[in-house]
C-alpha cells in the first residue's frame, strides 16, 4: 500500500467552499478536465444527527496509467463512487471516495475533509490509500501504486487551482444573485410606496 | 453544472442540481431544513428514474452495489453510529 497525502488552505469561508464544492467540476473549472460527468446518486439527510449524506458518481475520461491499460486492456471511461457527508453543526464535510473501475485489480480510498481554520479560511486535507490487489511480483505492485501515487500528485496541483477558479465565481455569482434580489424587493415594494404616496 | 453520464438526464439534472444548491445554501447550512422533505425531491426522483436506466445498461449498478457495501463502515463512522457489533460464527 503507498499513501499519497496532502493539505491545502483556501481562503474563503467554511460555508462558501462546502456549497462551491457541490460545483467543483463544472465549466468554470477547466483545469479538471478529465471529470466528464457528476451525477448524484442518493442523498438524505440523517434525522438522528442532521448529516447530509450523498453519494455521486463521478465518471473520468483520463487515459488510465499505460501499466493498467497493459494488463487488464483500457477502459475509456472510469468512475468513481464519492460518498460525502455533511455536518453542518461542526462545520466539517467528509468525502470518501473509491474506484469502481478496476476495482480487482487496485484499491484506491480516498478521503477528503474540509474544515474551516477561522471565519474567512478552510483547510483540505486529502489522504488516498492506494492497493495494488493483485497477486503476483512485488515489483508490478509497487510499480502500480507508485505510477497512481503520481498521478495522485499530478491531479492535486491540478484540482486545486480549478476549485480556486470555482470559488471565485461562486462569490462573484452569489454576490450578484444578492444585489438582483435587493433590487427585485425594491421593485415589489415600489408600488406600495407609490400607493401610500397617493394616498 | 457538470454533465450527466446520460445525455438525456442532462435537462432534469440541471434542474435538480440548481434546486439542490439553493436548498444547501439558503436552508440547510443556516438550520432551516427538515430532514424529511425539501422542495427538490420531486425533481431529485425525475432525475433518479431518469439515470437507473443508463447505469444498468453499463453495468454501473452492480459496482455500485459492491462499493456501498465496502463503505458500510464509513457511514458508521461518519454518521456517528460506530456500535461494537458481536458477530458470531454460523449465526
Amino acid at each position: 500500500m503507498k499513501v499519497f497525502s496532502n493539505t491545502e488552505t483556501f481562503n474563503y469561508s467554511w460555508e462558501e467552499v462546502s456549497t462551491a464544492n457541490w460545483r467543483k467540476y463544472c465549466p468554470w473549472n477547466d483545469k479538471s478536465t478529465h471529470v466528464v460527468a457528476v451525477d448524484t446518486i442518493s442523498r438524505d439527510v440523517d434525522p438522528a444527527t442532521g448529516i447530509l449524506r450523498t453519494e455521486r458518481l463521478i465518471t473520468c475520461r483520463q487515459n488510465a496509467p499505460e501499466i493498467l491499460k497493459r494488463m487488464l486492456g483500457g477502459h475509456e471511461e472510469t468512475q468513481v463512487l464519492e460518498t460525502s457527508y455533511v455536518d453542518p453543526a461542526n462545520k466539517t464535510v467528509t468525502m470518501v471516495s473509491a474506484n469502481l473501475t478496476y476495482s480487482n485489480l487496485i484499491n484506491v480510498q480516498e478521503t477528503v475533509i474540509y474544515k474551516p481554520l477561522n471565519a474567512h479560511q478552510t483547510q483540505f486535507t486529502q489522504d488516498a490509500k492506494i492497493t495494488a490487489l493483485c497477486g503476483g511480483w512485488q515489483r508490478i505492485k509497487n510499480s502500480i501504486e507508485d505510477t497512481l501515487v503520481k498521478r495522485f500528485r499530478e491531479n492535486a496541483v491540478k484540482g486545486k487551482e480549478g476549485f480556486e477558479a470555482v470559488l471565485e465565481m461562486s462569490r462573484r455569482v452569489f454576490a450578484e444573485e444578492r444585489e438582483r434580489e435587493k433590487m427585485m424587493m425594491i421593485l415589489d415594494q415600489a408600488p406600495n410606496i407609490r400607493l401610500a404616496h397617493a394616498l | 453544472m457538470s454533465q450527466s453520464l446520460a445525455k438525456q438526464c442532462n435537462e432534469v439534472k440541471e434542474r435538480y442540481d440548481t434546486c439542490f444548491l439553493k436548498w444547501y445554501s439558503e436552508k440547510y447550512l443556516r438550520g432551516a431544513a427538515s430532514a424529511e422533505s425539501n422542495e427538490c425531491t420531486t425533481l431529485f426522483k425525475e432525475y433518479s428514474a431518469c439515470l437507473q436506466g443508463a447505469l444498468k445498461e453499463r453495468g454501473i449498478d452492480k459496482l455500485l452495489d459492491d462499493a456501498r457495501e465496502d463503505n458500510k463502515e464509513n457511514d458508521a463512522t461518519f454518521l456517528g453510529r460506530k456500535k461494537c457489533q458481536m458477530r458470531i460464527p454460523g449465526h
